[in-house]
């Protein structure tokens, strides 16, 4: 009787495994695994509580409302103003769920000019969501009062005129090259760790005229003068500057951030990023969100942002080779 | 403005702002004891959570969480020879002595009063004086940091105990160190042997850990002590050792508070060489100099009462230029400009009730924090109490925990465990990690100043110009200069057993 009962039960186990394994794929062909199925790994590049930091966090609230199944979570890798991240977010697992913040142009000049372990065709692209266009600015009771008084002089006393910077190989130097380039000015460059030194040193007279970012500038408006804004059009944050293009100076340059993905993602889950982003970056609250954060808004689709920053890799290694600092 | 003050106050005492205030020390206490998490890292992480609520409130946290953050710091430098926070090196030289003689509780209570003093001089300072104080800031160019973080090495030749040479060698050593990396100038990588994680340097927490800590752990295992040093907890430290404080350090407290506040102005220079400046200072002007660095409580109100004074002093040129004074500051100012407010001199005019109770609740945190402190140290003090084998194992798991967390990287764990080993065989050849440690940190800030000043000289004209002329370089310079060789020449400046040595 003992031996009768132990065959039906493993008998009766067997069976009932072998129902739920054939259940079990039965459920895996029926239902199509929906992209998230698990929460994704946001890398950004900077500190906590910088800008980069602080304008994704404004995106992952509207994320939240968009695709409420799974969230960001964020990965803080700082490091070589960047490229460490840029690093992480192209050597990442390319299955959809590590996704991060790229700077431009940073991204492009660390690989051309300090051996960066990237390069800008490792990612695929989701879009564009900041442009922050550089600015010449002065301290309040400057001299100069348009910035053609700032190049007049430097054409007259050659290396007098000391520009500040922050930090080489970054948008700011390559500014300060095009228009040295573009004008023929010699000047003292003079070059900071920081926009907080920087500012200082300009307001302490200690650098004459300065290149700093909008994002920058506004915080030290009351005591500095802005001369001129390196953009196509005139800027909301600042609607009473001229850009340089409107008084003689073709000069564009700016700081863009856009995020992306590694490159070799399906292109199903970098379509549904791109088509969630567009939801997000197109919502008027966070249009209102981001006015009120200081951040200036200016998106593209993830293709227009590729195709810039091919076209800037060009523009920047000619300038860089100009000036032969490429080796 | 007195109403203002007034309405500060009122507003600090609102319960939810209240409970906000004890939160945030107590969370900030923990961070800053907690080697390899900083000031900066436990604001950022608490600035999210502000954007739920109010601006005023969002910040009074903030402030809470800074200030305990920076007095948290002492107490694994006084426990187990860590500092919490860089602030905090200086607060090792005397802690940790004052630590193995069994007068822990005299070295915690000490440096969390003289905290709490050095953090109501520094928002005194904000609250009357921010403007002159941020005009003087911006005085300070290139070469006047240069000169003030000369100023600062200086130290290390006052501090060594008799052997003035491994002192500086040491030092030298630390900046060495601190090149490794990107030049300040030209972005170039030096010293990075080809590998890519060497490029952004050593970082200085990780080096820090392992120096002191790390080192510790060794040394602690090595030794046959069962536990870290004797302890008995004794009631009523708190008030004895206010009483000490007020019979002997009055003049310390102040003077130390006082250059605390104007080191905090100036962006790029914070609690590490403020508390140094004031440990060398205090030991100047002490009769028993020869006791600093073998447990002398004035060393510890030194260091401790500079590095919180630098918390009101950072926030100066931060609300009235929107120059941020210190990292933390700078963390401060993006959650201001993410509720929509921009700093600047208007901020005292447009948003005067968020800007005056923001300024006023930082008093209240410094008194608070006397009483969260002592609640607290009764619990960190245990610490002693755990025989050695367990504190040597927890040790190890918050420095490699600590060093990972400052960027993710598994480079930075290699950094600190290398630098326990040097700091373990150097300390045993008679190598001083203090030093190290100032020249680490230091190291780049001279760089970068001094190839900065070089490059203003082609536009000035010349590089004797530009490092020997202005006004307030002169001052330091002459300052150094005072320091370093009037213990040379003066006896009474020498401690008597290195006037000995000498000879």
């Amino acid at each position: 009787m003992k031996k009768n009962k132990i065959l039906v039960s493993i008998v009766g186990m067997v069976l009932v495994l072998a129902l739920i394994l054939t259940g079990c794929g039965q459920k895996s062909t029926v239902v199509k695994e929906k992209y998230p199925t698990k929460p994704l790994n946001m890398v950004i590049a900077f500190s906590a509580g910088g800008s980069s930091d602080i304008q994704a966090r404004l995106m992952q609230k509207y994320w939240n409302k968009y695709v409420p199944e799974q969230p960001w979570v964020f990965n803080y890798k700082a490091g070589a103003g960047g490229a460490i991240g840029f690093g992480a977010i192209a050597q990442a697992e390319p299955d959809g769920y590590t996704l991060g913040g790229l700077n431009v142009p940073h991204m492009i000049l660390q690989p051309m000019a300090q051996g960066a372990q990237f390069s800008i065709d490792d990612f695929a692209y989701i879009s564009q969501v900041v442009t922050d266009p550089q600015v010449l600015a002065v301290e309040k009771s400057s001299q100069f009062k348009t910035w053609k008084e700032a190049i007049d002089f430097a054409k007259a006393n050659p290396n007098k005129l000391k520009v500040g910077i922050v930090g080489t190989f970054t948008g700011h130097h390559m500014m300060l090259l095009d228009l040295k380039d573009k004008t023929g000015i010699e000047v003292t460059q003079v070059v900071y760790k920081g926009a907080a030194d920087q500012n200082a040193a300009l307001l302490g007279k200690e650098i004459d005229l300065m290149i700093g970012n909008v994002n920058d500038v506004m915080r030290s408006m009351e005591n500095m003068s802005i001369l001129g804004i390196a953009s196509e059009k005139r800027n909301d944050f600042l609607p009473d500057v001229p850009t340089l293009k409107e008084t003689g100076l073709d000069l564009v340059s700016d700081i863009r951030r856009g995020f992306a993905v590694p490159k070799g993602t399906d292109p199903e889950k970098v379509k549904f990023l791109r088509d969630s982003f567009k939801k997000i970056q197109e919502d008027p609250e966070y249009l209102a969100d981001m006015k009120k954060a200081g951040q200036p808004t200016d998106n593209m689709s993830g293709e227009e942002f590729d195709k810039y920053v091919h076209e800037q890799q060009e523009y920047n290694k000619n300038l860089l080779t100009k000036f032969n600092l490429l080796k | 403005m007195l109403e203002h003050i007034i309405q500060g106050f009122v507003n600090s005492f609102i319960p939810f702002n209240f409970l906000l205030i004890i939160a945030g020390l107590t969370g900030g206490i923990i961070i800053g004891a907690l080697p390899g998490l900083t000031a900066t890292m436990g604001v950022a992480l608490m600035v999210p959570i502000t954007f739920a609520m109010n601006p005023i409130s969002g910040l009074v946290m903030l402030g809470a969480i800074y200030s305990g953050a920076i007095y948290g710091g002492s107490n694994s430098a006084i426990l187990i020879n860590t500092p919490g926070t860089p602030s905090s090196v200086a607060t090792t030289f005397d802690g940790w002595p004052m630590t193995q003689k069994g007068d822990a509780e005299g070295a915690l209570n000490a440096s969390l009063l003289a905290s709490a003093f050095g953090g109501v001089i520094g928002t005194l300072f904000l609250l009357f004086l921010a403007a002159p104080m941020a005009q003087l800031a911006l005085k300070f160019g290139a070469p006047e940091f240069f000169w003030l973080c000369i100023f600062g090495l200086s130290t290390i030749a006052a501090m060594s105990q008799g052997n003035v040479v491994k002192g500086l060698i040491s030092g030298a050593l630390g900046m060495t160190i601190s090149t490794i990396g990107l030049d300040p100038l030209e972005g170039l990588p030096r010293f990075t042997f080809g590998s890519y994680s060497l490029v952004q340097g050593i970082e200085v927490i990780p080096a820090m850990i392992g120096l002191f800590s790390f080192s510790q752990v060794i040394i602690l295992v090595g030794s046959k002590k069962k536990f870290i040093a004797a302890y008995k907890g004794k009631k009523g430290a708190t008030l004895r050792t206010a009483k000490i404080l007020w019979k002997k350090t009055k003049a310390n407290l102040l003077r130390s508070s006082v250059i605390g506040s104007f080191v905090g102005i100036l962006p790029g220079a914070g609690g590490e060489i403020a508390s140094i400046i004031s440990y060398n200072e205090a030991k100047r002007w002490d009769d028993n100099k020869c006791n600093f660095g073998k447990g002398a409580i004035e060393g510890v109100v030194a260091s401790e009462s500079a590095n919180n004074a630098t918390i009101g002093g950072s926030l100066i040129p931060m609300l009235t230029l929107g120059i941020p004074g210190s990292a933390v500051a700078a963390v401060i100012m993006g959650a201001l400009l993410a509720h929509g407010i921009q700093p600047g001199f208007k901020i005292f005019i447009n948003n005067a009730d968020l800007a005056y109770t923001f300024i006023v609740s930082l008093i209240v945190v410094n008194i608070a924090m006397v009483f969260v402190g002592s609640v607290l140290i009764k619990g960190t003090a245990k610490v002693l109490n755990v025989p050695t084998s367990y504190i040597g194992v927890a040790i190890v798991a918050l420095s490699i925990i600590g060093s990972y967390a400052i960027r993710n990287s598994m480079v930075d764990v290699m950094v600190m465990i290398f630098f326990g080993l040097v700091g373990y065989f150097g300390g045993r050849i008679g190598f001083d990690t203090g030093a190290m440690a100032l020249g680490i940190i230091l190291g780049p800030i001279v760089e970068d100043n001094l190839s900065r000043s070089i490059s203003l000289a082609g536009a000035e004209g010349s590089v004797f110009k530009v490092f020997f002329t202005h006004p307030i370089s002169l001052l330091l310079i002459i300052l150094t200069l005072v320091s370093v060789l009037t213990p040379m020449f003066l006896s009474k400046y020498r401690c008597k057993k290195e006037a000995g040595a000498n000879d």
